[in-house]
């Protein structure tokens, strides 16, 4: 019926070559004979030293009675809803998760594609692509009331009304420690990155959230202003509890055959390493100049950006990026902090906090913009 | 999904810029099925921050080991050329769903374009080791770049294309498929979305007709499996491996969706890389 053809594309060779199994030699003809010994390492392997058995205090008070057990969060869109990763993270070793961006109704997102590495970090525009604030609660929160970790809502909108009537909708609901006000997402085209820009804007969002909700208030700040100091002194003016800072970077990447940018929202958020040094200058900037805590984000990869980061003022950092390559990364820098602390006797992290900072903030410049050459 | 050391075995350059490579990894060679992929971490974080995704092209249980087909195209393939054996690697994994073969499919037709071959590599072994009949259509630009088949089982059915015409059938794999779709049970894609798309289109015309669907199944009998359930898709007759750039791999960053005909996107890493055919939404419907 069916004419069946062998295409031979080699000389003709014998047999299929076999995968070849390794014949592991024994380094003596003493050692006895065992079965080969499991290669596999799962992570997390060891079961991690508390830093409170060690006497090193790492608990983070961001007010409005969210206490983190440890300055060491995960970044919203890099965790998903906590439950993605399974086994592979223990999520009650962090000091925090901050879940994926949720606006008020499901969003479907950006075309593809949407994510691409760059040299040192990545881009994406995923476009805030989330069930909604209703599926969100219906689906995770009873997990979260379960988990010892404070789970902290990013909320993003289009409008303030939006953002009133999430928060709204995440008030009073069991599982919910905070919520992060994503006024700065640089991958939708209405709202988002509008209220990060404007001092005004931000304030007022962030006021009206403000009065509609008593859960503690983060708000996430933009890196892609000239100068965010009046932005974050307006947004701590209006009743946050603590500012986040930063958010991405926006930026292009050209698709290989360089007739459109690669990303389908052609536009996408740069992270990781690459913005680190951006990201430390305005923590730097922003915690000389308000006086609510500052949770640090932008290029973590290891305990050194975290200590840069608390010496140049923040109270708190949250990985992002990094946990792509390497989940268990949150759990072992917290892990890593305490070992260090204790290794210089300290009793709590809180004295490497701002110890770069200038003694006394200087005056504000006549120039404006110091950094800009 | 498990976190694990993955250690090279051995290295192997078997086309021009396409490499095989073995790791011993009994925690993924174990419980891993045909359609799933490693995501594997190259050890320069700094200069490259995200892992790489590849097919389990083969795993042995015996041996505790997998392999990985891939072309070098970047610094980051290029980078898991250079290592040696006896290097150890950090490997995530399995992760995503895999192939769906029904019960009772006798003729399995695979069909691979490319680098797709990864994809269906290791459907061939388990439907074989099933005792199935497999015929695996491949396509490829150039002779040269031909899958060599001293790598597949002998048991294979194997035909080629080139678009060149210099070994096997003058043009696309898909221009093949019509010879053997009457034969086939189920078949099983992956290759280049333009592949994938045109035997979407084909399956499309022949739903209900032949294959799986007249194997005792009754009309009408029983409630229709939810769409993208194991058992909706075991009743595909085409089920496609969809291939999107990118990042977590464990459903958290939602950056490697594909447009499902649902209008929900759907995550290549966990709902896929594995879909039917009709779940795809191949006119790629982005309302924008």
């Amino acid at each position: 019926m069916r004419a069946k053809r062998r295409v031979v594309t080699g000389p003709g060779l014998p047999a299929p070559a076999r995968r070849t199994p390794t014949v592991r030699k024994r380094k003596s003809a003493f050692e006895p004979v065992r079965p080969t010994p499991p290669k596999m390492t799962i992570v997390p392997a060891p079961d991690y030293l508390d830093a409170r058995s060690i006497g090193v205090d790492l608990t983070v008070d961001i007010g409005r009675g969210l206490v983190l057990p440890n300055p060491i969060l995960v970044a919203s869109g890099t965790f998903g809803y906590g439950i993605e990763y399974g086994d592979v993270v223990d999520v009650n070793r962090l000091g925090g998760i901050c879940c994926k961006g949720t606006t008020l109704r499901p969003r479907i997102g950006n075309p593809t594609p949407r994510v691409t590495e760059t040299p040192g970090g990545m881009l994406n525009s995923i476009g805030l692509q989330n069930p909604g604030v209703d599926a969100v609660v219906e689906k995770y929160s009873a997990t979260w009331a379960g988990w010892r970790v404070p789970v902290i809502v990013n909320v993003a909108g289009e409008s303030v009304a939006d953002y009133v009537e999430v928060v709204r909708r995440l008030e009073g609901v069991p599982g919910i420690a905070g919520i992060e006000l994503n006024i700065s997402c640089p991958n939708i085209g209405k709202g988002g990155l509008q209220f990060a820009i404007d001092a005004e804007a931000a304030a007022s969002v962030t006021a009206a959230v403000r009065r509609a909700t008593d859960l503690p208030l983060l708000v996430k700040l933009s890196p892609n202003v000239a100068d965010v100091r009046p932005i974050a002194r307006a947004i701590a003016g209006a009743g946050a509890d603590a500012l986040t800072a930063v958010n991405t970077l926006s930026g292009i990447a050209m698709g290989a055959t360089r007739d459109r940018p690669l990303l389908g929202n052609i536009y996408g958020g740069l992270s990781g390493p690459a913005i680190k040094p951006v990201a430390l200058r305005i923590v730097y900037e922003v915690c000389q100049v308000v006086d609510i805590p500052v949770i640090a984000i932008g290029g973590i990869t290891e305990l050194a950006d975290v200590l840069d980061y608390l010496a140049a003022g923040a109270i708190a950092v949250q990985v992002g990026t990094a946990i792509f390559a390497d989940p268990a990364l949150p759990a072992r820098l917290v892990d890593e902090l305490a070992d260090h602390c204790h290794a210089r006797g300290l009793t709590s992290y809180r004295s490497l906090i701002g110890s770069a900072l200038p003694q006394r903030a200087g005056a504000p410049s006549s120039k404006g913009v110091e950094y800009r050459p | 999904m498990r976190l694990v050391g993955a250690e090279l075995i051995e290295s192997r350059e078997i086309l021009p810029g396409q490499w095989i490579q073995a790791y011993h990894a009994p925690g993924l060679a174990t419980g891993s099925r045909a359609g799933q992929f490693v995501h594997v971490r190259t050890n320069d974080l700094a200069g490259m921050v995200l892992r790489r995704p590849f097919s389990i092209n083969t795993a042995d249980q015996g041996t505790g080991t997998i392999t990985i087909h891939f072309r070098t195209v970047g610094r980051g393939t290029e980078w898991f050329t250079r290592l040696r054996s006896g290097d150890t690697i950090d490997m995530l994994g399995p992760l995503g769903r895999p192939f769906e073969v029904d019960p009772r499919s006798r003729h399995l037709l695979l069909v691979a374009g490319g680098l797709g071959m990864a994809g269906v590599r290791y459907l061939a072994d388990e439907a074989i080791r099933d005792g199935r009949q497999v015929t695996l259509l491949f396509g490829a630009s150039s002779a040269r770049e031909l899958y060599p088949t001293s790598l597949l089982p002998d048991e294979v059915e194997y035909v080629v294309a080139t678009d060149d015409g210099s070994m096997g059938h003058h043009g696309f794999v898909t221009e093949l498929v019509q010879e053997y779709e009457a034969w086939a049970d189920q078949a099983f894609a992956c290759g280049p979305e333009p592949m994938l798309r045109a035997l979407a289109g084909l399956a499309a015309t022949r739903r209900g007709r032949m294959g799986v669907a007249r194997l005792g199944r009754k009309r009408g009998a029983g409630k229709a499996d939810a769409t993208g359930s194991p058992a909706a898709r075991r009743k595909a007759f085409l089920q496609v491996s969809m291939e999107q750039r990118m990042g977590c791999a464990v459903g958290a960053c939602l950056g490697c969706v594909v447009m499902t005909s649902s209008g929900a996107p759907q995550r290549v890493c966990r709902e896929g890389p594995v879909f039917a055919s009709d779940e795809i939404d191949w006119e790629g419907g982005w309302s924008r």
